[in-house]
C-alpha cells in the first residue's frame, strides 16, 4: 500500500495543471477582458452589432448620445448634433474617430470586477472634453465651408472644441453621395492632412532660432521675389529690409527661403519630425493622420518652398494645435485629449527660451500685421497661413493661442480653399474666442 | 403523466410581481447575485476544512514480528512484504525477494497471504502458500525464504481502542451546514432563474430546483439515519448539480424535466454502486463480465451509432438516446482497478492494457476524440498506479502521440479544431465561433456575473454542454465559475489524502482514476472553450446538460466515496466496528461501545453474544455463518522444502 499511496500523488499533477490553466485564464482575462467584451456578437454590449450601452456627454454634462435596450438617441438640439457629429460619431460606425467608435470600450463600462454589468444596465457615462456650445459657435462660424476648427486648453491638453465640416444631422442622414458631402465621414481635425502654407514658418522659425545664433541681428532683404537654383520664389509683397520679427509678420517668403537654404533640408526635416508633424499622434488611442515633409536638395527652390509650408508639405490640424500649444506652454506640449479631465502626458518640444521668442514674434504678428480689431482685449499670438493648392483657391489657416493664464486657449482654424488666412480663417477664430471668453 | 405535470405546474405557478414588491424583488435579486459567490465559497471551504483538516488517526490491523525481534504494525488491509524499501513491511534478507508476499485482510478481520513472486520458497507454518493464497491465523508463522516471521492479529482490547480513536467526520464542520449552504446557492439560483425566465418556463424551473432540493435533503436524512457523517463529496456534487440545473434553465428549459429525472436516477445509481462497492469479493467476481459488457456496448455503438458533429458516439434505443462511452467510463475504472494480490501479476496488466486499447481504439474510430483522451488519461493513471513505472507512462504517451497524429490526419473535423487552436479570434464566424463567444461572454460577467438567466451565451449552440464555463462566468461570475473548477480539485485532494488510509489498492486506484477522469474532462471542457486547449467538445462534470454524462459522473463519484475510510463516514464502507460482531473476538463485548467512549475492561463479559441487537443495515450478514475468504485448509498443500 505504501507504493500505491505514493503513486496517488500522480492525480495531483493533473490537479496542478488545472490550477495552472485557471491561472492562465485569469491572467489573460485581466489583460484582454476589455477587448474581448467588444466582440460584436456580445449581446451585453451590442445589439445586432450596434453599440447598445453607454452615454456620451459633453464637458458640461449635456447628453450627446445615449443607447440602451436596443434604442439609441443623439443630442436634442439639431445644431449641437451637427456641430458634434465628428467628435461623437454615430451608431452606424461611420466615424472611426468619433467617441461612439473610438471609445466604445469605455462606453461598454467594462471593468475586471463588474464585467459589463451595472445595476441600471446603461453602461458607462463618458464625458468628452468638448464643449457643445463652442462646437456650435465654431460650426456656425464656418458657415458651411469645408474645414475644421480646434480649440484646446494648452495647460491641460483638453480639446474644448473640435468641429469638422461638412457635417449633417445624424437623426436625418442625407444622401452622402451628393458632392457637398464628399469626405463627410472624415474628421478633418484628426484624420486629414493639408498643405500648411505660412503657418509652417513657425517651424522654420524655431529651427532658425536654435541653429542661427545671429538671427536677431540679421536683416533680410525682400524685393518681391528671389531666384533660387534657376527658379523664382515669389513673395506676397515687396518688404525691403526686415528684422526676423518683421519677416514673420510680413510672412515674407524671401526671408524664409533664405533661412531654409541656410538650415538645409536635414535640419528642417528633423524639426518637423521632432515637433510631431510627421509620425501622427495618438489621442486617447485614436491614431491621427501622418504628415509629410520631403527633403529637397540644397540650392533648389523646392527646399525654399518646403520651409515655407508648400512643396510637398502636409500637416494635420491636430498636430499644428499641439505645436502652438507647446509654444504657448513654454515649449512643453500637453498631449491633446478628448476626455474631460483626461490624463494626458506631456513632451518637451523646445526650450522655453525658443518658445518665448516664437511667442513674442507671434504676438508681434497680430499687433503689426493683423490688427487687434478682430481680437479685442485679447493678448493673442497667432500666425496665418494661405496654402496654395494647385489651381484651386488656397487653404486658409489661422493658428495661435491666448497668452493669458486665465484663458489658456490654443486654437487652429482651417478653411479648405477658403482664400487668405487672415480674411477667411481669422474671423472664425475670432468668433470662437469671443464666445469662449464669454 | 400529463395530468400530473399539469397539477404540479399549477402548484408552481409564479405570479407576476408589480409595484413595490416587484421593485423590491428586482433589488433583492440583484443583490442576491452578490451572495452566490459567498455561498459557493462557504460550501467549498467547509468541505475542504472538513475533509482535509481533520487529522487521520493511523490505523493498525495486525502485527508482524520480524526475525530481528522488531514488531511491525500492519496499517492497511493490503500490505506488501519484501526486501524492497517500498514494501509496507521490509524484511532485510538476501533470501527474500523485493516484493515477496501480500497480506490481505478481509472485512471480517481474517487475514490471508498471497505469494506474488510465485516462488516455492514461501509458506505458512511450513506449508507452501500456493497460487490461491493461504489463510493467516493469529500466531501463525510466515516463512519467506530463510526467514520466519510471526503474524499476530489484533487483540480485542487493541481493536476497541483503535475503533474509538478512528477519525469520525463531522466533528469540526457539521454536514448539515454544508448542505445548508448548498441550499442557499440553490435558492439564489432558483429565484433569479424564475425571475428572469420566460413566463412559460417559470413553473418548470421552480419545480426542478424544488425537486433537487428535496432529493438532496432526502439523501441527507437517509444518510444520517444510517449514521453516516461524511457527506462532503455529495455536498460538492449537489453544489455542481445545482449550477448545472441553472445552466440548463438558461439554455434549454424545455429539457429541464428530463434533466432532473436523470439527475435523480444518477443519485440512485450512485447509492447503488456505493453499496455494491462495500463487498470487494463481488467486485472482483464481476470485473471481467463487466469488461466484456463494456466492449460489447462499444461494438454495438460502432455498428449502430449515430453521428453528431463528426463523432459517432450516440446510440438510440426506443427513442431514448445516450452516449455509451459515458457508461463504459464507469466499467473501465471498475475493471481497471485491482487489489494488491493481482497487481503484481504481469498477466493482469497485459489484459488491462488490451482492454484499454480496445476502449480507446473504439472511441477513436467513433471520432470521439475528447472522450478518447479522457480514457487515455485514466489509463495513464491506472497503469502508473499499478506498475509505478514512469517509463511505461512515457511509452504510452509517445504511443498515444503517434496515434493522435494519425487520428488528426484521418479525421478532418479534429484537425480543424486543432488548426483553430490559438487562432480563434481570426475566424470569429467559423472555427472560432463558439470559443470567442464563450470568451467574450465570460469576460462580460466580471467577478459576480450578470445574474442567473440573464446572459446571452446560452443561446449559442452547445452552450449547455461545451461552453458551460462561459455560461457560468457570464451569468454567475468568475468566482462561482472558478469555484466549480475548484470543487473538482477538492475532490482530487480528498481522494489522494484518503489514499494514505485506504484499505484496498482497488479503492485507491479506482478513486484516483475516477477523479483524474473528471479533472481531465473538466480541463478539456473549460480550457477548450477558452482557447487555452483545442476545443474537443466534452462535458463539464456534473454541470453540463446531458443524462449520460451526469449518470457517469455520479457513478464515478461512488468510487471516490469508497476511498473515505473515516469512522461512520461513507456508506460505501462497512464499518469495521460493526464487522467485529461477526468476529469470534467480539463475543467478549457486552454492549457495543458508543462513539467517544473508551472500552472499559469491566464491561467485557465473555458470555454476551450480541447478534440480536445488531444494526439494521447489516441484517443480511447476521444470518450468515462467519465466512473466511482465505480458509483453504481443506486443500492439500505441499510442505516447504
Amino acid at each position: 500500500m505504501k507504493k500505491i499511496k505514493k503513486r496517488a500523488f500522480f492525480a495531483l499533477i493533473i490537479a496542478f495543471s488545472l490550477v495552472v490553466g485557471m491561472a492562465i485564464w485569469v491572467i489573460r482575462l485581466w489583460e484582454n477582458g476589455s477587448d474581448w467584451v467588444m466582440l460584436r456578437a456580445n449581446q451585453s454590449v451590442f445589439n445586432e452589432g450596434i453599440l447598445d450601452v453607454g452615454t456620451v456627454k459633453d464637458r458640461n454634462g449635456l447628453v450627446l448620445a445615449k443607447a440602451g435596450e436596443g434604442v439609441f438617441s443623439y443630442a436634442e438640439d439639431e445644431s449641437v448634433r451637427r456641430a458634434c457629429l465628428h467628435a461623437v460619431g454615430d451608431y452606424a460606425g461611420n466615424f472611426g474617430s468619433g467617441a461612439l467608435s473610438a471609445f466604445d470600450y469605455k462606453l461598454a463600462g467594462y471593468d475586471f470586477i463588474n464585467g459589463v454589468s451595472s445595476f441600471k444596465e446603461e453602461g458607462a457615462s463618458l464625458r468628452l472634453s468638448i464643449d457643445a456650445d463652442f462646437n456650435t459657435v465654431a460650426y456656425d462660424a464656418l458657415a458651411g465651408r469645408r474645414g475644421t476648427v480646434l480649440l484646446s486648453n494648452y495647460k491641460t491638453g483638453e480639446i474644448l472644441c473640435m468641429v469638422s465640416s461638412p457635417s449633417y444631422d445624424p437623426n436625418n442622414p442625407p444622401d452622402v453621395s451628393l458632392p457637398q458631402y464628399e469626405g463627410v465621414y472624415l474628421n478633418r481635425a484628426l484624420g486629414a492632412t493639408f498643405a500648411p502654407g505660412s503657418v509652417f514658418k513657425l517651424v522654420t522659425l524655431a529651427a532658425a532660432i536654435e541653429n542661427m545664433p545671429d538671427l536677431n541681428e540679421r536683416r533680410f532683404y525682400c524685393e518681391g521675389s528671389v531666384n533660387v537654383g534657376g527658379d523664382t520664389v515669389t513673395c506676397t509683397g515687396h518688404h525691403g529690409e526686415q528684422t526676423i520679427e518683421q519677416a514673420l509678420a510680413n510672412s515674407c517668403n524671401v526671408a524664409f527661403s533664405e533661412l531654409s537654404q541656410e538650415l538645409g533640408s536635414e535640419v528642417l526635416a528633423e524639426y518637423a519630425e521632432k515637433y510631431g508633424f510627421i509620425d501622427g499622434l495618438s489621442i486617447d488611442g485614436i491614431e491621427t493622420a501622418k504628415g509629410r515633409f520631403d527633403k529637397a536638395e540644397r540650392g533648389t527652390s523646392d527646399l525654399s518652398w518646403s520651409g515655407i509650408g508648400q512643396y510637398n508639405d502636409l500637416v494635420s490640424p491636430i498636430s499644428m494645435l499641439r505645436y502652438v500649444s507647446a509654444i504657448a506652454n513654454g515649449g512643453v506640449a500637453k498631449e491633446p485629449t478628448l476626455l474631460k479631465n483626461g490624463k494626458s502626458g506631456k513632451s518637451s518640444l523646445m526650450s522655453s527660451e525658443t518658445a518665448e521668442k516664437v511667442s513674442q514674434m507671434m504676438s508681434y504678428n497680430v499687433s503689426y500685421a493683423y490688427g487687434n480689431s478682430l481680437f479685442p482685449d485679447m493678448s493673442i499670438c497667432a500666425k496665418t497661413g494661405t496654402a496654395e493648392v494647385g489651381g484651386e483657391s488656397p487653404h486658409a489657416w489661422f493658428a495661435g493661442f491666448l497668452d493669458d493664464d486665465k484663458n489658456p486657449y490654443a486654437f487652429v482654424v482651417l478653411v479648405e480653399n477658403g482664400g487668405g488666412g487672415l480674411s477667411a480663417a481669422a474671423p472664425v477664430a475670432s468668433r470662437l474666442l469671443q464666445a469662449a471668453l464669454g | 403523466m400529463e395530468g400530473l405535470f399539469e397539477s404540479l405546474s399549477s402548484i408552481f405557478t409564479i405570479p407576476e410581481f408589480t409595484g413595490t414588491i416587484g421593485a423590491f424583488l428586482t433589488y433583492f435579486i440583484y443583490f442576491s447575485r452578490l451572495m452566490l459567490p459567498v455561498a459557493a465559497i462557504a460550501v467549498l471551504s467547509r468541505c475542504v476544512r472538513s475533509m482535509l483538516r481533520e487529522q487521520y488517526e493511523p490505523e493498525v490491523w495486525g502485527y508482524l514480528d520480524l526475525p530481528d525481534g522488531s514488531r511491525v504494525p500492519l496499517r492497511h488491509w493490503e500490505c506488501t512484504v519484501g526486501s524492497a524499501k517500498s514494501c509496507d513491511v521490509v524484511v532485510r534478507d538476501i533470501s527474500v525477494s523485493k516484493n515477496h508476499v501480500v497480506l490481505i485482510r478481509d472485512e471480517f478481520g481474517n487475514w490471508g497471504v498471497h505469494d506474488i513472486g510465485l516462488n516455492d520458497g514461501s509458506g505458512v507454518n511450513g506449508l507452501v502458500i500456493g497460487e490461491k493464497g493461504a489463510a493467516l491465523e493469529d500466531g501463525d508463522s510466515l516463512n519467506l525464504g530463510d526467514c520466519d516471521l510471526r503474524f499476530f492479529n489484533l487483540t480485542e482490547e487493541e481493536r476497541g481502542i483503535i475503533a474509538d480513536r478512528r477519525t469520525a467526520p463531522g466533528r469540526e464542520i457539521s454536514p448539515f451546514n454544508m448542505f445548508f449552504y448548498v441550499s442557499i446557492c440553490q435558492f439564489i439560483l432558483a429565484l433569479s432563474q424564475v425571475y428572469n425566465a420566460q413566463p412559460e418556463h417559470k413553473s418548470v424551473i421552480a419545480m426542478s430546483f424544488t425537486a433537487l432540493f428535496a432529493a438532496m435533503w432526502l439523501y441527507y436524512i437517509a444518510m444520517r439515519a444510517l449514521g453516516r457523517l461524511g457527506l462532503e463529496v455529495e455536498a460538492i456534487a449537489f453544489f455542481l448539480s445545482s449550477l448545472g440545473l441553472s445552466v440548463t434553465s438558461s439554455s434549454v428549459p424545455e429539457s429541464l424535466l428530463k434533466q432532473v429525472f436523470l439527475l435523480l436516477a444518477a443519485i440512485i445509481l450512485f447509492v447503488i454502486l456505493g453499496f455494491w462497492l462495500r463487498d470487494l469479493k463481488r467486485v472482483k467476481a464481476t470485473r471481467n463480465p463487466a469488461a466484456f459488457a463494456a466492449i460489447a456496448l462499444l461494438i454495438i455503438n460502432l455498428i449502430f451509432g449515430q453521428e453528431y458533429f463528426g463523432a459517432k458516439n450516440w446510440l438510440s434505443i426506443g427513442g431514448f438516446s445516450f452516449q455509451p462511452s459515458e457508461f463504459v467510463k464507469i466499467i473501465y475504472i471498475y475493471a481497471g482497478a485491482a487489489t494488491m494480490d493481482r497487481l503484481f501479476r504481469r498477466r493482469n496488466l497485459i489484459v488491462y492494457i488490451a482492454f484499454s486499447a480496445i476502449c480507446v481504439g473504439a472511441l477513436a474510430l467513433m471520432g470521439d476524440f475528447g472522450t478518447a483522451l479522457i480514457f487515455f488519461a485514466a489509463f495513464l493513471v491506472i497503469s502508473f498506479m499499478r506498475s509505478g513505472s514512469i517509463g511505461t507512462v512515457f511509452l504510452a504517451v509517445t504511443g498515444a502521440g503517434l496515434a493522435g497524429f494519425l487520428a488528426l490526419s484521418i479525421k478532418p473535423h479534429i484537425a480543424q479544431r486543432f488548426s483553430a487552436w490559438g487562432h480563434v479570434w481570426e475566424d470569429i464566424y467559423g472555427k472560432g465561433y463558439q470559443q470567442v463567444r464563450a470568451i467574450s461572454a465570460a469576460a462580460s460577467g466580471g467577478l459576480f456575473g450578470l445574474g442567473a438567466g440573464k446572459g446571452w451565451l446560452h443561446n449559442i449552440i452547445a452552450a449547455d454542454t461545451d461552453l458551460v464555463f462561459g455560461v457560468l462566468s457570464e451569468e454567475l461570475g468568475l468566482i462561482v465559475a472558478v469555484c466549480a473548477v475548484a470543487a473538482i480539485i477538492v475532490l482530487a485532494l480528498f481522494t489522494v489524502r484518503n489514499a494514505s488510509q485506504s484499505r484496498s489498492a482497488f479503492f485507491v486506484i479506482a478513486g484516483c482514476a475516477s477523479v483524474s477522469m473528471m479533472m481531465v474532462q473538466l480541463g478539456l471542457n473549460v480550457f477548450g472553450s477558452l482557447d487555452i486547449l483545442p476545443f474537443t467538445g466534452v462535458t463539464f462534470p456534473f454541470v453540463s446538460t446531458g443524462g449520460s454524462s451526469l449518470i457517469s459522473c455520479w457513478a464515478l463519484l461512488a468510487f471516490i466515496k469508497a476511498t473515505d475510510t473515516r469512522k461512520n463516514a461513507s456508506f460505501t464502507n462497512r464499518d469495521p466496528d460493526k464487522m467485529r460482531d461477526y468476529n469470534e473476538f467480539s463475543r467478549l463485548y457486552d454492549e457495543e461501545p458508543q462513539q467517544g467512549d473508551f472500552v472499559d475492561d469491566e464491561q467485557l463479559s465473555p458470555d454476551a453474544f450480541p447478534y440480536g441487537q445488531d444494526k439494521q443495515d447489516d441484517q443480511s450478514y447476521m444470518e450468515q455463518p462467519r465466512r473466511n475468504l482465505f480458509d483453504r485448509r481443506g486443500e492439500k498443500r505441499r510442505p516447504l522444502k
